[in-house]
C-alpha cells in the first residue's frame, strides 16, 4: 500500500476492465475533489490466450505507457470478470462501473448502453452516475458484439473494418434475429446470393441497434445516451442506433467518446481512488 | 481409354459437404469430405473430386486385389501411397497460403510495420511447413482431416511465438490468417490424382519394404491404368442444407430428410427411428420397413443441441473435432451446464476452466447438453422404435454416443443402436442412391 498518499494529494489508480473477448486497462491521476486525469489507456483482446497472462502483460504495457511504477499505484480496481486479477484491491460492478465511466467522459450523460461481447445492458443514470434503472439482454448471444466478431471472422475482414464498411452500405439487408453461431450460413448464403459485405453488415448494425433501442424504451431512457463497452469503437453500429432512433422517434441523443470503451476501466478506476481516500480516511481517524 | 460409370451422391451440409461414389451395381467406391463453407459451388466441386479421388485408390485396391501377385499387400501399399498423396496436396494448399498470407500483410494499413510482419510470416510459414510430415506419418494421430484445422493450430502457435506487441501484433496475424485461409478454401484443387498420384507413389516406393518394392513394376502398372481411367459421372443428386444453392437442377436434388431415411434403412435395413445430428439441423425421422419417412422433427434456429454448439467449443478451445469426444470420456464426473446458448456456454467453458475445474468433466456435461436437445426431439417425433440408428457427423463422437446410450436406456429401455463409421456420409449414400434408381430407371439425372 501507498502509505505517502493521504488525502490532500493526488493519486494514482488503476481500473482493469475483464470482458469475455478483450481486457481494458485504465491508469488515472485522481485529484482529492474527484477531477481526473488519464495517463494511459490499453486494450488487449484475448483471443483464446491465457487469461492470467493476457491481464499481467496488458497491465504491464499500461504502466509503461503511463511511466508509472507498480508501487506507485494507490489502488488496482478490477471490473467484469475481475476474478482473475489476482492482484487487485477491490472489485466494482460492472453497471456501476461503466455508469461512473460515461458521465466522466460524457458529462451530461441520462443513459449508458454498454456493448459487450455476450451482453448489452442499459442503464439509467444520474448526475452522480448512480443507477437508477436497468436492463440486460438475454440469455442468447443473437445480436452481440460476439455475434458480430464471428460475422466478421466469417466475412474474412478485420474487426475494425467492420464500422467503416457498415457506413459505405447503400441497401442494408434485413436481418432478423438469428442465432450467432448459425448465422455463419446466413451470411454465406448472402454472399453466395451477391449481396456485399456492408449491405449484410449494415443490415446486423440495424437489427442489433432495434434490439438496444427495446432495451433503452423499457428502462424510460431519454436525453444523451452514452455508448460504452467494446462495440462502443464501431462506428457503423453507432451510426445504425442513431437511424434507429430518428425512425423509432425517441427523444434520445446518441454519443460517444474516443475513450468509450474504456469506460469500465476507467470507471474502475476511479471508483477504486474514491474508495482508497475512504478507507485512507478511516484509518486517519482511527489513528 | 477405359471408362468406369459411377454415380454421385452430394450432400451440401452447413459444416462439411460430403460425397459418396457409387458403382454401376450400388457399392460405395469413394467418399469425399470438405469444410469449406463459404461457397456451395466450390465446396460441391471439391468433394465431388475427392469423391474420385479416393475412388481412384478404391480401383487400384480393386485392381491389386484381382491380381495374385500384389493381393495381401495392398493395405499397407495404399496407406502409404494415401498418406503420402495427402502431404503434397496438404504442401501445395500451404504454399498457397503462404502466398495470401503475404498478400494480405501488403496492405497500406501494415506498411509501417511491413519489415516485421513479412519476417513473421516467413518465421511462421517455415515452422509449419517443417511439422507436415509430422502430421502424415503413419503413427499420426490428426487432430482433423481439414487443412483449416491443421494449419490453423500449427499456425497460432507459431503466431504465438514470433508475434510482438509493437511491430507484429498477435491479433494482427490471426487477423491476417483468418482472410488468407478464405482463399485457400475457396480455391478447387482441379485433377488432384492426376498431379500427385505419380510423386507420391515415388515418394511411397522410395522408402517401402522388400515385399512392397520387389512388385514395383507391377505396382506402377496398376497406378498408372487408374490414373489414365476416365470417371464418368453419370448422374448426380444433391441434398442437404445448401440443396437450393446447389449448382444443378431442381430434378437432381432431394430433401435431406429422404436421404437420410434412405440411407439409414441402406446401411441398417432395421431401422426404425434415425437420429440426425449434423451442423446445424438435428433431425429425429420415424421410417417405416423400406426406408420410407413417416414422421420427423427438426430443432429451431438455434446452434444449441447440433454439431455446431461441439464444433464451436472445440475451436474455443483450439482442439479438433476428433478430440473432443475422447477428452469427454476421461470424465470422472460430469459438469452440468448452465447455458444454453452455444456462445454463453462457451464463456461459460472459459470461466469452469479459469475456476481450475477439469477438462473432460466440463466436456462431458457439454455432450450431455446436447443429448438432451436431442432426447426432446425425438420425443416429438414419436419416441424411440426398434432399431435406432444415429447418423451425422456427431455420432463419429464417442463421448455423444455414449451420453445418448444412457439417455435412451434410462427413458426407453433397451433399444438396438446402430452406427456406422462411415455415418457422417448418410445423406450422401441416400442420394447416390437416388441418382441410381433415376439411371436405372433410363433417365439419367
Amino acid at each position: 500500500m501507498n502509505v505517502k498518499s493521504k488525502s490532500g494529494e493526488s493519486i494514482l489508480a488503476a481500473g482493469i476492465d475483464v470482458g469475455s473477448s478483450a481486457v481494458k486497462f485504465a491508469l488515472a491521476n485522481v485529484a482529492e475533489d474527484g477531477s481526473a486525469t488519464v495517463l494511459a489507456l490499453h486494450n488487449e483482446r484475448i483471443r483464446r490466450r491465457d487469461l492470467r497472462k493476457v491481464i499481467r502483460e496488458g497491465y504491464d504495457v499500461s504502466l509503461q505507457a503511463a511511466g508509472v511504477r507498480q508501487s506507485e499505484v494507490a489502488y488496482i480496481a478490477s471490473t467484469g470478470e475481475g476474478e482473475l486479477v489476482d492482484f487487485r484491491r477491490g472489485h466494482f460492478y460492472g453497471m456501476t462501473t461503466h455508469a461512473r465511466g460515461a458521465v466522466f467522459l460524457l458529462p451530461g450523460t441520462a443513459a449508458v448502453i454498454d456493448i459487450g461481447a455476450l451482453h448489452a445492458r442499459a442503464m439509467r443514470v444520474d448526475e452522480r452516475s448512480r443507477v437508477m434503472a436497468y436492463r440486460m439482454t438475454s440469455q442468447c448471444a443473437s445480436g452481440s458484439g460476439q455475434f458480430l466478431e464471428n460475422v466478421a471472422r466469417y466475412l474474412g475482414i478485420m474487426l475494425e473494418d467492420v464500422g467503416p464498411l457498415s457506413c459505405e452500405a447503400k441497401t442494408p439487408e434485413a436481418v432478423s434475429s438469428i442465432c450467432a453461431v448459425l448465422a455463419e450460413t446466413d451470411v454465406i448464403n448472402m454472399v453466395s446470393r451477391g449481396i456485399s459485405r456492408s449491405d449484410i453488415l449494415k443490415g446486423i448494425h440495424l437489427s442489433m441497434a432495434g434490439r438496444y433501442t427495446k432495451l433503452l424504451r423499457s428502462i424510460g431512457a431519454s436525453g444523451d445516451v452514452a455508448i460504452t463497452g467494446g462495440l462502443a469503437a464501431d462506428i457503423g453500429l453507432c451510426r445504425a442506433l442513431e437511424e434507429k432512433i430518428d425512425e423509432e422517434k425517441i427523444a434520445m441523443r446518441v454519443r460517444t467518446h474516443p475513450d468509450s470503451i474504456y469506460a469500465g476501466a476507467i470507471g474502475a478506476a476511479l471508483w477504486g481512488a474514491y474508495r482508497h481516500r475512504v478507507l485512507a480516511r478511516r484509518t486517519e481517524v482511527v489513528a | 481409354m477405359s471408362v468406369v460409370e459411377v454415380l454421385l451422391g452430394i450432400d451440401l451440409g452447413s459444416t462439411t459437404t460430403k460425397a459418396v461414389a457409387l458403382d454401376r451395381t450400388g457399392r460405395v467406391i469413394g467418399r469425399g469430405i470438405t469444410n469449406t463453407r463459404s461457397n456451395y459451388e466450390v465446396a460441391s466441386q471439391i468433394v465431388r473430386e475427392e469423391a474420385l479421388v479416393q475412388s481412384r485408390f478404391e480401383l487400384v485396391r480393386h485392381a491389386m486385389e484381382a491380381d495374385p501377385e500384389l493381393s495381401g499387400i495392398e493395405n499397407k501399399f495404399i496407406g502409404s501411397l494415401v498418406r503420402n498423396f495427402r502431404q503434397r496436396q496438404h504442401l501445395e494448399q500451404l504454399e498457397s497460403l503462404e502466398s495470401a498470407l503475404h498478400h494480405g500483410a501488403d496492405a497500406p494499413r501494415y506498411a509501417a510495420q511491413y519489415d516485421s510482419i513479412q519476417d513473421a510470416l516467413n518465421n511462421i510459414c517455415q515452422v509449419m511447413r517443417l511439422r507436415v510430415p509430422g502430421h502424415f506419418s503413419e503413427l499420426a494421430v490428426r487432430k482433423s482431416d481439414f487443412f483449416r484445422d491443421l494449419a490453423a493450430a500449427d499456425y497460432m502457435q507459431a503466431a504465438e511465438q514470433f508475434s510482438n506487441p509493437k511491430h507484429a501484433r498477435f491479433d494482427v496475424l490471426c487477423g491476417l490468417f483468418d482472410a488468407a485461409i478464405l482463399v485457400v478454401e475457396n480455391a478447387a484443387g482441379d485433377r488432384a490424382f492426376e498431379r500427385h498420384a505419380a510423386p507420391a507413389l515415388d515418394q511411397t516406393l522410395a522408402v517401402a519394404p522388400a515385399d512392397i518394392r520387389g512388385r514395383e513394376a507391377k505396382l506402377r502398372a496398376a497406378v498408372e491404368s487408374v490414373r489414365s481411367l476416365e470417371l464418368r459421372v453419370l448422374g448426380m443428386v444433391g441434398t442437404g442444407y445448401g440443396r437450393q444453392r446447389l449448382p444443378f437442377p431442381k430434378e437432381q436434388i432431394r430433401s435431406e430428410i429422404l436421404c437420410h431415411g434412405l440411407g439409414a434403412h441402406t446401411m441398417f435395413a432395421g431401422t426404425r427411428t434415425v437420429l440426425d445430428i449434423g451442423g446445424q439441423d438435428t433431425k429425429a425421422i420415424q421410417v417405416d420397413g423400406n426406408g420410407i419417412v413417416t414422421s420427423f422433427q427438426m430443432n429451431d434456429r438455434c446452434a444449441a443441441g447440433c454439431g455446431r454448439y461441439l464444433g464451436y467449443i472445440a475451436d474455443e478451445m483450439n482442439l479438433g473435432l476428433h478430440e473432443l469426444g475422447n477428452l469427454a470420456l476421461e470424465s470422472t464426473c460430469s459438469v452440468k451446464i448452465n447455458s444454453t446458448c452455444t456462445v454463453f456456454a462457451g464463456a461459460e467453458l472459459r470461466d469452469r476452466l479459469s475456476l481450475g475445474q477439469k477438462v473432460p468433466d466440463i466436456l462431458a456435461g457439454l455432450h450431455r447438453a446436447i443429448m438432451l436437445r436431442a432426447m426432446s426431439l425425438l420425443a416429438r417425433s414419436g419416441g424411440i422404435s426398434d432399431e435406432f440408428t444415429f447418423t451425422g457427423g456427431v455420432a463419429r463422437n464417442p463421448a455423444a454416443v455414449s451420453a445418448l446410450q444412457g439417455l435412451v436406456q434410462q427413458n426407453y429401455g433397451v433399444r438396438k443402436l446402430n452406427i456406422s463409421p462411415e455415418s457422417i456420409y448418410t445423406g450422401a449414400l441416400g442420394a447416390a442412391l437416388f441418382a441410381q434408381r433415376a439411371a436405372e430407371a433410363g433417365n439419367a439425372p
